[in-house]
């Protein structure tokens, strides 16, 4: 049928089906800004305003639309202009990965056409529709009140970091007054060891931004789907179920229809899905369909056809028969005797003991048990558990698989390790690497999900079978179901502690849960012996885990990446001891925790890379300290101990606390993580810098142009960007384990001191000094005498003029080092007592980074941490029915927090010199993850004395152990 | 609330004809049909997982929208959106906030009282206050036009078949206040209590959670309630609940109320 809108104020005909959402008509036409998060609408992804008012186009039809006015970001400004939302979105630092960032300037055009200064409380109201699992929203909120600002004609608020005296050594000094402070600048705890920049340092906005905020081509999906072939994943039903048979003829016999795969058709190689380095950790215990499923979600077959109408129709035609076998979804109950066995294929490769459904035995030790519990006096143990959660990034998986002009298969993909995917899905469609090439466009937030090779290989299936392009896009129920999760854990831990209160033992028992498949099964586990057992000095420590395979759906990697798990025991257990000993909790765990020259004994012993045993890494920066008396200052601490404020005598049934729990976490994984970048000049002394290194909206193609710029330099805006293609940029492992700025940013620094040299010998010979005289800042060759020649001078020199050459440099890098940041994390809370609902108030963490290389980006990544860190301990829990059939697959059942319901939070940036770094640099976007649901146990634990070993900390759960107290 | 996440439920909506009437007469006619579907918002249909073929019909040119007041109260036409309710001085103080506590703006802006009633969800804060305070709900049917309390709605929803709601109307404002209990600020509540008294005096109750509708609850027999139980709340648990909201909306009231 036909409909007529008018769109961005132009008088539109578009031909639609009266079933079709407007989002998918919208898309259609090219209007990329309008973005799939779910079919239901929660996510706000795809709002446009309609007649004025923002609303999803997931729920309305088009034909609702017909006559009506539509106005999408694409409308605000055109080529080469910004509206003053799109601007204040780029100023603030507002935008993460963008995906969502149209809808929410959106949201803000609402709100100040209708309302031009509206306060906090109408702004997250404003925002309330479009679900951000990147910000925090604080950002976002920053820059609808900016643009108010702007539109009104007004003087913002200015950008600038703001410094905070530092606390350590001058406890009794007095202190700038923390409530005149600006909330909308990042906030730094300046060192004085960390050397002056012009670049890094700054808060510079995003390289991409203007795409983002434009709402112009950018993800995957933003591409014309003119002619492709779109495919969709038959899933299976039951929890465990051998294939007895499989009949595609129907289906192949639909009009439309031009390919069915399964196990029957495809050939049958073995892979471990984890994207991580060569070789693959084992086992290789996947096929691309297999004759057996594992988990109400698991892949059955796939179907390519002319429209998604088509191909959910031939999925009803595939006629499947199943003998369905006993399922078992506990990690305990899997490893008891006569439990199912999950993996009984025959060319099963890899797992420890698969007829007991072990997938790994690890275990780790320095020193004797016996002997530290000798050496105890008090000797403590408390059991555990922490639940499976998912990443839910708005953009779920796309990928888009096509010969190119030249037959080689062109796979564009929303993933973190575009080089391990090449790599993985070679053999699995039987192509060599040479003849694959993956695209990385932007992507809408990963989180750990998309460090994966999960549905590459389907689409590439799929283009073989058929030789068209074919698309495949997860819908948000099979994000949740067939994509990956969080572990989760059963965690034990026992400490001795001597007279004088120091650890004298930890000993760490866990039994893990991979779900049907191993994929980061290993790595997960050691990552949480490692953080479980390195935050705190003790003589003797002991990590003993069992992972156990059992029929549910796939964890994988989730930010954090085992540590959140880990973190969570260990900041309970700490604080319980400190409660049995009467001692405070803080000068309990300063006593014991790691400090600089420290030995971090426990980590060549629990390390992936490629590490000698007998070396022992120490610890070589940490802000621990200062980020703690920084937290406790902005927390005001000691209310936790005033009694009439922890029951305040006018709610009668509330009580209030506050909790703390540190957090350290690592920088990259030592001796295996590698990054590689180049750097060339251009006539104008601008850069084109290449990486490998996938920006998943954390702001590392930013950070890493500071870095070249710093080095060159330029201005962040003479450095152009491109990351990453297979055939374009050079290695890379991928956005993981806090490992952009740090690696890829070493090897881009590293390219660009070698560039630089270029320059200068160039400088040198055009300007008749010897280069060690040269210095290059302001987009010039300085020398000493203060003559100077530009970068555009010294390219055109250098490209067309005299002893051609092409400036440019590629290196890569590979630390044999993990230096740890180190983080405070603050919950303030209220419990109801007689409901058990627990409200957060505020969330404080402190976070010693080393040099944030951008403070907006970095306190970004440690605002939208902490959120989805509330959303773990919190609220966020996967849900099964005793079919293990997940029973909340969507959002809302499945919370995550909207802008109008946020604590309060803040994020205190503790400058201090990490010499292994880039500039100073350590990590920051895993550790935000890691303190939140331990800090939220005991602030509940400080209100209302019950200890609680389990997360979420939902309402019920919080009740039945208030009724148990 | 529970879902299927194997793929036979996944949506498929196939829509055989639209329909855009332009009078409740020539809609009540559509509505009467079999296999068709109401679209006031469109906000609770199309975001429906479960398939649906047959017809729409898109009530948006309908003219049964608006609020105004009447003796005693208030009365909505169906299509008003829960924007307009929740930003208008009109509308009791209570009912505002709930209507506001239905989802977030981009709900709101599609969502109409209307079609809030009609998708009767259990845990609808809005329409657990118009329960309490008992509402009644104008119905065009092609035999007969008919005001219904909305508990005799709740209590029989084909009431509803081959029929058009067309206006809420609140006649007495009086006195509310609600109470309810979630795992986050804004999150779908577990259970919700609204308590009304009426100019007269009279006390009712409505509680959400605790049934498979919102339904009125007798202080006296809370512990007869036999909630559902689902992943956000045991049935014990919901029964502990509505005994303390129960009362801590009475006692709302008592305080001033909304």
């Amino acid at each position: 049928m036909t409909i007529d809108i008018t769109v961005n104020g132009e008088q539109r005909t578009f031909e639609c089906e009266p079933h079709e959402s407007l989002r998918t008509v919208l898309r259609r036409a090219g209007f990329h800004s309008v973005r799939y998060g779910s079919d239901s609408g929660e996510t706000g992804a795809s709002a446009v305003l309609v007649d004025g008012r923002l609303v999803s186009t997931d729920t309305m039809l088009a034909v609702q639309a017909d006559g009506h006015a539509i106005e999408t970001v694409e409308g605000l400004a055109g080529p080469r202009e910004m509206h003053p939302i799109q601007q204040a979105f780029i100023d603030t630092g507002a935008i993460q990965s963008g995906y969502s960032t149209p809808a929410s300037i959106l949201a803000a055009k609402e709100l100040l056409d209708h309302n031009a200064n509206p306060d906090e409380a109408e702004i997250r109201d404003a925002l309330g529709g479009i679900l951000d699992r990147e910000t925090g929203y604080l950002r976002p909120v920053h820059a609808v009140r900016r643009a108010s600002a702007l539109l009104l004609g007004e003087e913002p608020d200015p950008i600038e970091v703001v410094h905070l005296d530092q606390l350590m050594g001058a406890e009794d000094e007095e202190h700038t007054d923390r409530e005149g402070l600006s909330d909308i600048a990042p906030r730094v705890v300046p060192s004085k060891d960390v050397p002056t920049t012009r670049v890094v340092g700054t808060a510079a906005p995003k390289t991409d931004a203007i795409k983002l905020v434009k709402g112009n081509a950018a993800f995957t999906d933003d591409t014309d789907l003119t002619g492709t072939l779109i495919a969709k994943v038959l899933y299976s039903p039951h929890a465990h179920a051998r294939i007895v048979s499989i009949d595609e003829s129907r289906a192949l016999a639909l009009p439309g229809v031009h390919a069915v795969i399964h196990h029957g058709n495809v050939d049958r190689v073995r892979y471990a899905s984890g994207g991580q380095s060569y070789p693959n950790p084992l086992p290789y215990d996947q096929v691309s369909f297999d004759s057996k499923v594992r988990y109400v979600g698991d892949r059955v077959a796939a179907v390519a056809a002319d429209t998604e109408e088509i191909a959910r129709a031939a999925l009803d035609l595939i006629d499947v028969e199943y003998d369905i076998l006993p399922a078992v979804f506990d990690e305990n109950e899997a490893i008891a005797p006569g439990a199912p066995v999950i993996h009984d294929e025959p060319d099963m490769d890899g797992a420890h003991d698969p007829s007991r459904n072990i997938v790994h035995h690890l275990e780790a030790a320095t020193g004797s048990v016996d002997d530290g519990l000798a050496a105890a006096t008090h000797v403590f143990e408390s059991t555990y558990r922490v639940h499976q959660v998912q990443q839910t990034p708005i953009e779920p998986h796309v990928a888009i698989a096509e010969w190119d002009s030249d037959e080689r298969l062109v796979i564009t993909t929303s993933t973190q390790v575009p080089f391990h995917v090449r790599r993985m899905v070679a053999p699995l469609l039987g192509i060599p690497v040479k003849q694959i090439r993956i695209v990385k466009p932007r992507i809408g937030g990963g989180f750990g999900v998309k460090q994966e090779m999960l549905i590459e290989d389907i689409v590439g299936h799929l283009t073989i079978a058929t030789g068209r392009r074919v698309r495949l896009e997860l819908d948000r129920m099979e994000e949740f179901v067939s994509s990956r999760t969080r572990h989760p854990q059963t965690i034990t831990f026992r400490s001795g502690v001597d007279a004088d209160g120091k650890l004298t033992l930890q000993d760490m028992r866990v039994v893990a849960n991979t779900g049907a498949y191993g994929t980061h099964g290993l790595t997960v586990q050691m990552v949480t012996g490692l953080r479980g057992l390195s935050s705190y000095n003790a003589p003797v420590k002991s990590f003993d885990c069992i992972v156990a395979y059992a029929n549910i759906p796939v964890p994988g990697a989730y930010r954090g990446y085992g540590a959140p798990q880990a973190l969570f025991a260990l900041e309970a257990h700490m604080e319980d001891i400190a409660e049995a000993l009467g001692e405070d909790p803080i000068a309990f765990r300063r006593k014991n925790w790691t400090k600089v020259g420290d030995p971090l004994d426990i980590a060549p012993k629990l390390g992936e890379g490629d590490q000698d045993e007998s070396v022992v890494p120490l610890i070589t920066s940490s802000g621990l300290d200062e980020a703690v008396l920084q937290g406790m200052r902005a927390i005001d601490w000691s209310r936790r101990d005033d009694p009439a404020w922890r029951a305040p005598a006018d709610r009668p049934h509330i009580r209030r606390g506050i909790g703390f729990a540190m957090a350290m976490h690592g920088t990259a994984i030592p001796g295996l993580d590698m990054g590689g970048a180049s750097l060339k000049i251009n006539d104008d002394g601008s850069f084109n810098l290449l990486v490998g290194a996938t920006d998943l909206g954390t702001g590392s193609d930013t950070v890493l142009a500071q870095i070249a710029a710093e080095v060159v330099g330029v201005g962040i805006e003479d450095i152009i960007v491109y990351s990453s293609d297979t055939d374009m940029t050079p290695f890379d492992t991928g956005a993981y384990a806090s490992s952009t700025t740090y690696i890829s940013g070493t090897a881009v620094k590293r390219a660009a001191e070698e560039v630089r040299k270029q320059i200068l010998d160039r400088a040198s010979t055009m300007m008749g000094v010897p280069s060690d005289v040269i210095d290059l800042y302001d987009g010039a060759a300085w020398a000493d005498s203060g003559e100077s020649v530009t970068l555009e001078a010294i390219a055109l020199s250098s490209l067309h003029q005299e002893a051609q050459h092409q400036i440019m440099a590629t290196a890569s890098y590979v630390s044999p080092e993990s230096p740890p940041p180190y983080a405070a994390q603050f919950a303030e809370i209220e419990v109801d007592i007689e409901t058990g609902q627990v409200t957060v108030e505020k969330l404080i963490m402190a976070v010693d980074c080393g040099v944030a290389i951008n403070p907006v980006t970095a306190a970004g990544q440690v605002e939208g941490g902490m959120i989805q860190a509330l959303g773990y301990g919190h609220c966020e829990e996967m849900v099964y029915d005793e079919d293990g059939r997940m029973v909340n697959a969507s959002f809302g059942p499945y919370k995550i927090y909207r802008a109008d319901e946020m604590p309060e939070i803040e994020a205190i940036l503790v400058q201090t010199m990490e010499e292994s770094g880039p500039f100073g640099a350590k990590a920051v976007a895993e550790i935000p993850k890691d303190g939140v649901a331990p800090a939220l146990r005991n602030a509940i634990a400080n209100a209302t004395g019950a200890y609680i070993n389990e997360i979420p900390f939902t309402p019920e759960r919080v009740w039945r152990a208030l009724q148990d107290a | 609330m529970v879902q299927d996440c194997s793929h036979e439920r996944v949506r498929t909506l196939v829509i055989a004809n639209y329909h855009r009437p332009q009078t409740v007469d020539e809609a009540v006619i559509l509505a009467g049909r079999p296999d068709t579907v109401l679209l006031a918002g469109g906000t609770a249909v199309n975001a429906e997982p479960a398939s649906f073929s047959g017809d729409v019909v898109d009530l948006q040119a309908l003219d049964i929208i608006g609020i105004e007041a009447v003796a005693g109260g208030v009365r909505i036409g169906a299509i008003t959106t829960l924007r307009s309710i929740s930003s208008s001085d009109l509308v009791p103080d209570l009912v505002r906030d709930l209507a506001h506590r239905e989802g977030p703006n981009t709900v709101r802006n599609a969502a109409t009282i209307g079609g809030t009633v009609g998708a009767m969800d259990p845990t609808s804060p809005l329409l657990t206050a118009l329960l309490a305070l008992r509402a009644t709900v104008s119905i065009v049917h092609p035999e007969m036009t008919m005001d219904h309390p909305i508990d005799a709605l709740l209590e029989d929803q084909s009431l509803l078949d081959r029929s058009l709601i067309t206006h809420v109307t609140i006649r007495d404002a009086g006195s509310a206040a609600a109470e309810m209990t979630g795992r986050t600020p804004l999150d779908t509540p577990i259970v919700l209590a609204v308590a009304h008294r009426s100019r007269t005096g009279d006390l009712t109750v409505a509680a959400a959670g605790v049934s498979d509708r919102p339904v009125l609850v007798d202080r006296a027999h809370i512990d007869d309630l036999e909630p559902p139980g689902d992943f956000r709340g045991s049935p014990e648990y919901r029964r502990a609940l509505a005994r303390v909201l129960v009362d801590r909306a009475i006692a709302g009231i008592e305080g001033g109320g909304r």
